[in-house]
């Protein structure tokens, strides 16, 4: 039997069958870059700065202050709040009575019920 | 003004600096790999003209989106891949139009417009080849001419494509396999 005669592609050199026009890769850089949209068109569509853009970082900052401004003066105002009502309800434990007689038998001079009552506050 | 040499650092610094540097640069990118881009091109689409339409488009694509390059990769891995996806939108505009065989309306096949086409001046089988490479999936032919015409490296196809090398060794093996197949049936 005749023995089948099979393509093999490492038999054959790899050869480009391709021409070009003459002249083609010679002006080939120069007609690409005449091809090219201008620069400028680039910019304007990519880096047109507009009014907000200009002012939005602004408004974005002051809007950040803002709202740590008024997380704050909510915090402080809760604490106040507390601070307050265990004022008056100490108040309305210890009537006045109760701290005569307490100053009169706890023998202290009026020096340090101040300082007492600095450090309280 | 005369064309600066190519000079990959100095040239990705130039992209960033006034227009005048980045056209200047960009010349150099052009004329750096325009010839070798052209001929991945060729060998995927056969038609000259439908090459330098592609390669065109490709540079066009590179220059208004020079912004989004970030210099992660090699330029010429960048280009590769918008000339890739120039080239396969292209041919999935164009796959109804070309049958393997001249069809009853008359529509001529790869190799009677080879043979018909001034800028091809291969014989009979290097038609047949052109043919049965037009057989092949398009990603598998992207790898095939890479490999077997462009002489590309594994490493520099795997780059382009985000493909691994061992994925695109079988595929240009399992190639190789359908164009032998090719021929031996014509036999």
């Amino acid at each position: 039997m005749e023995k089948e005669r099979l393509y093999k592609i490492d038999e054959h050199q790899a050869r480009r069958p391709f021409t070009v026009p003459e002249g083609y890769f010679d002006n080939l850089t120069q007609n690409i870059m005449a091809s090219l949209p201008e620069q400028e068109s680039i910019y304007s569509t990519t880096i047109k700065v507009t009014p907000w853009m200009r002012i939005r970082p602004y408004l974005y900052a002051a809007a950040a202050f803002a709202g740590i401004f008024f997380c704050i003066k909510a915090a402080v105002g809760i604490n106040n709040r507390h601070h307050s009502a265990d004022v008056a309800q100490e108040t309305t434990i210890y009537s006045d009575e109760y701290i005569d007689s307490f100053l009169e038998t706890a023998m202290i001079d009026d020096c340090t019920l101040y300082y007492t009552l600095v450090d309280a506050n | 003004m005369a064309m600066m040499a190519y000079d990959e650092r100095r040239i990705l610094e130039m992209l960033h600096e006034d227009e005048i540097s980045r056209r200047r640069a960009f010349e150099s990118i052009v004329n750096n790999f325009s010839e070798q881009l052209y001929w991945q091109i060729r060998h995927m689409v056969l038609s000259h003209d439908d090459a330098n339409d592609i390669l065109q488009n490709t540079f066009i694509k590179a220059w208004t989106n020079l912004d989004s390059f970030m210099g992660y990769s090699r330029i010429s891995t960048w280009l590769y891949r918008i000339a890739v996806n120039e080239t396969l939108t292209f041919m999935n505009k164009q796959k109804p139009n070309v049958p393997l065989e001249t069809d009853n309306d008359g529509e001529l096949s790869i190799s009677d417009q080879l043979e018909s086409d001034p800028y091809f001046d291969g014989d009979q089988t290097e038609r047949q080849l052109q043919e049965a490479i037009a057989t092949l999936p398009d990603k598998q032919r992207m790898v095939f001419n890479m490999k077997y015409f462009n002489e590309m490296k594994y490493e520099e196809i795997s780059e382009v494509l985000g493909t691994s090398v061992g994925a695109l060794k079988a595929s240009f093996h399992i190639a190789v396999k359908k164009i032998e197949e090719y021929f031996n049936k014509i036999d």
